[in-house]
């Protein structure tokens, strides 16, 4: 009995000695993965963005292109919605894991650089491996806070008010460059009147919104650390808020609520909503109607406030391969056939080449194009300030606060009030 | 075997009966048991390693990080602050993690007591015999086991959204609310529903304790014409309530840790907030947000642990009432 034991006792050791070794293989050859350079010096790197499927099947496409390029760079993918991007991203670059690139945007370049997360790529422009040349509208600067090259744009967007085009039309109501908010305003009461549709989906919570009137009137939502208005101004904004969601103008929250993530515009609930102009080829696609852009009311009848927006690629400073990272950025910011398979995914191409490779057949893209062209030739772009950290929070409580106000569960007064503390809690941080 | 049965009975079934054995057969020597006594020991604790380091390095390592992280300013990126009592007075003194705690509140007192009556009810009826007794069983106990999950939660959304079956039902009744999960006030609702659907879990152990009641009660109550109302106060009710008293406990614990389906039908991702308004925000969905949204790891360790604190505080209470109300039998205890 004694022996059967021991020999159990062996054996239970020797597997366990084996578990343990196969967990620590498995732990070695995890790492050389994310070191990502094998022995015949193929290098991996990680490529993360935020997007749906469609955009990830572009994505794909392009990086087959570009690994058949540089035969001697894999890259691997992953991708999330969003919200779920930031938080994984995150969790990730504060263990020290973050992906090596990764789709990137001015509210975010301030706060990853204090966090010491992003690479400066200007060195990588220096050595060569990474063009800033050949970008439209100034974009090249888009990505520079600091003196540092925090990110590269891949494509430029702006605020603009999209609509749904036979609801407009069925009220009669044509919108055009240099149109007040009085005119705004008596757009959506006639929306509402002939087409019993509301005439905005909720204007008062979109905080790039109030940031082109704060602009229009001198101000700024952000300045360089903190917020560029007074509570008297959101109490102006949020005042009128709510008298236009008590008499119908703007669409029932309620209803809004329930919804998302679907848009307010193609469930037929609102005529219209501001949000960014590369959303119209989602809506397109979301919606049964016909989808078009339509200007940003003015105080002055000149001045929209509104600047090109943009997203970019940028790279963690904890890569190994910064050298890849920067051809990978170099490839797809001017490699012309990449710009036919993104289209207008990402905005409008930043770079001329780019832009010059894709010309859109469908009427959406096309008046996407028409829209930007339209909004530089009118000399309303105004340049852009990079957030400030926390700015990526402040939008978030105000899109809720203002929810909150609209549902009726917060006063004027006490909305803004709410804002304004957590604004000063999360730009502190 | 049972002749050489020693202090370790469980190990007796490991050594085969036809192998020869050493030394003499009634007992070993003292000297080579207290060996065997260690070695066995050593092979408990073996067994054992996994769990045991999975506790240390999983449960009890990050309980202790996440102790001393709620006394500091921690974002994820730059090295803890430590704070001393600062989450916690700003805890208090926040507005939204009030309304949090209220919420959560009204979830487990109007969701947990929901819950058991109806399982208790539903056991009263499946404890008589009949025909398809086993069929019904299951059928109820089968939203316990899918309740938690992330689909159900869609589908739940689905079912409370404007317009749909339960928003039309109640229209054919001339009550419009226009959809429960738009409704500041009445998401949370659609949530206790949600947990009072899967009541097949206190059910099913509510069934086992209607067993153990004897019959020979019963009998002598009606012999001494004890009506059937008479009979569930006097004898049923007291001669279940440790499982009743087992029921609430667990099922008071269990409501104030509800998250994923506040999450999901709150549509939680996105903007920071949990349900229209905050309605569906209840505690650990305002912790999550603090911690992974805003990146404030030290506040949201802070509330944590005040959530350890306030369970560990109801349970107490629990424990404390049961002497006036939970009946063991004699000797049982």
């Amino acid at each position: 009995m004694g022996t059967s034991r021991n020999v159990e006792r062996r054996t239970i050791l020797k597997a366990a000695g084996a578990t343990a070794a196969t967990l620590g293989l498995a732990a070695t050859t995890g790492c050389g993965g994310d070191g990502g350079t094998s022995s015949d010096g193929t290098v991996t790197i990680r490529y993360a963005w935020w997007g749906a499927e469609d955009r990830a099947q572009r994505i794909n496409k392009t990086i087959a292109l570009f690994e058949k390029k540089y035969p001697k760079i894999k890259v691997k993918t992953d991708f999330q919605p969003y919200p779920d991007f930031w938080k994984k991203f995150n969790t990730q670059a504060s263990g020290g894991n973050p992906p090596d690139v990764f789709q990137n945007a001015i509210g975010f370049l301030r706060k990853y650089d204090a966090k010491n997360v992003l690479l400066d790529l200007s060195e990588q422009v220096k050595a060569g491996n990474l063009s800033m040349d050949g970008f439209r509208a100034g974009l090249e600067k888009f990505g520079e806070v600091d003196g540092k090259l925090l990110g590269v744009p891949v494509g430029s967007n702006s605020m603009s008010l999209v609509i749904d085009k036979p609801v407009y039309t069925r009220a009669g109501v044509k919108p055009e460059q240099g149109w007040t908010w009085d005119d705004f305003d008596a757009a959506m009461k006639k929306i509402r009147d002939k087409t019993g549709r509301a005439g905005d989906s909720g204007m008062y919570g979109v905080m790039y919104l109030y940031d082109l009137y704060l602009r229009q009137n001198g101000k700024a939502f952000f300045t360089e650390d903190g917020l560029g208005f007074t509570e008297a101004d959101l109490t102006d904004w949020w005042t009128k808020a709510k008298k236009g969601v008590q008499d119908g103008v703007y669409a029932d929250p309620k209803k809004v609520a329930q919804i998302k993530p679907k848009s307010a515009v193609t469930a037929e609930l609102a005529g219209g909503e501001f949000t960014w102009d590369n959303f119209s080829v989602r809506y397109s696609a979301e919606g049964k109607s016909e989808y078009s852009l339509a200007p940003i009311p003015t105080t002055d009848g000149k001045k929209t406030g509104q600047y090109l927006g943009s997203l970019m690629l940028s790279a963690s400073k904890r890569t190994q391969h910064p050298k890849e990272v920067a051809q990978f950025i170099d490839f797809m910011v001017h490699d012309p056939e990449v710009a036919k398979i993104m289209g207008y995914d990402r905005g409008v191409p930043a770079t001329q080449a780019q832009f010059d490779a894709f010309k859109p057949t469908d009427e959406v893209n096309k008046s996407i194009a028409a829209y930007e062209t339209s909004l530089v030739d009118a000399g309303v772009l105004e340049p852009i300030t990079p957030h400030p950290n926390g700015a990526d929070i402040c939008e978030a409580a105000f899109l809720r606060i203002a929810e909150e106000l609209a549902l009726g569960t917060r006063s004027v007064d006490d909305a803004v009030k709410q804002f304004f503390t957590e604004s000063k809690t999360a730009l502190v941080g | 075997m049972g002749t050489t049965v020693t202090h370790a009975p469980a190990m007796e079934g490991l050594a085969k009966d036809s192998e020869p054995r050493h030394g003499p057969v009634n007992s070993p020597r003292p000297a080579a048991l207290k060996r065997r006594g260690r070695r066995e020991t050593l092979a408990g604790y073996l067994f054992m390693s996994p769990w045991i380091a999975g506790f240390l390095l999983l449960t009890a390592g990050p309980m202790i990080a996440s102790l001393y992280f709620a006394f500091t300013d921690y974002n994820l990126f730059d090295t803890p602050k430590w704070i001393g009592l600062d989450n916690f007075s700003e805890m208090f003194g926040d507005p939204r993690w009030r309304h949090s705690v209220k919420v959560t509140m009204w979830y487990v007192v109007v969701g947990t007591p929901l819950k058991l009556l109806l399982a208790l009810g539903v056991a009263l009826l499946l404890a008589q015999k009949r025909r398809g007794q086993a069929f019904y069983r299951a059928a109820f106990y089968a939203p316990s086991l899918i309740g938690a999950s992330v689909s159900v939660a869609i589908v739940w959304k689905a079912i409370f959204a404007d317009d749909a079956i339960v928003d039309r039902t109640q229209k054919v009744f001339g009550i419009d609310v226009g959809g429960w999960t738009g409704d500041p006030e009445m998401i949370i609702y659609s949530l206790v529903a949600l947990t009072v659907w899967q009541f097949g879990a206190p059910m099913v152990i509510f069934l086992a304790g209607l067993k153990q009641v004897p019959r020979e009660l019963y009998e002598a109550a009606e012999v001494d014409g004890a009506g059937p109302m008479r009979r569930f106060w006097n004898i049923t009710l007291p001669m279940i309530s440790p499982v009743l008293f087992f029921n609430v406990l667990l099922e008071t614990i269990h409501s104030f840790q509800i998250f994923s389906s506040a999450y999901i039908v709150g549509g939680g991702a996105g903007s920071n907030a949990c349900g229209p308004a905050d309605g569906s925000m209840v505690y650990t969905c305002y912790l999550y947000v603090q911690g992974f949204e805003n990146s404030r790891m030290g506040l949201a360790s802070a509330m944590a642990w005040m959530l350890l604190v306030a369970v560990a505080l109801v349970t107490a209470v629990l424990f404390w009432s049961q002497k006036r109300w939970v009946h063991y039998e004699e000797g049982a205890r």
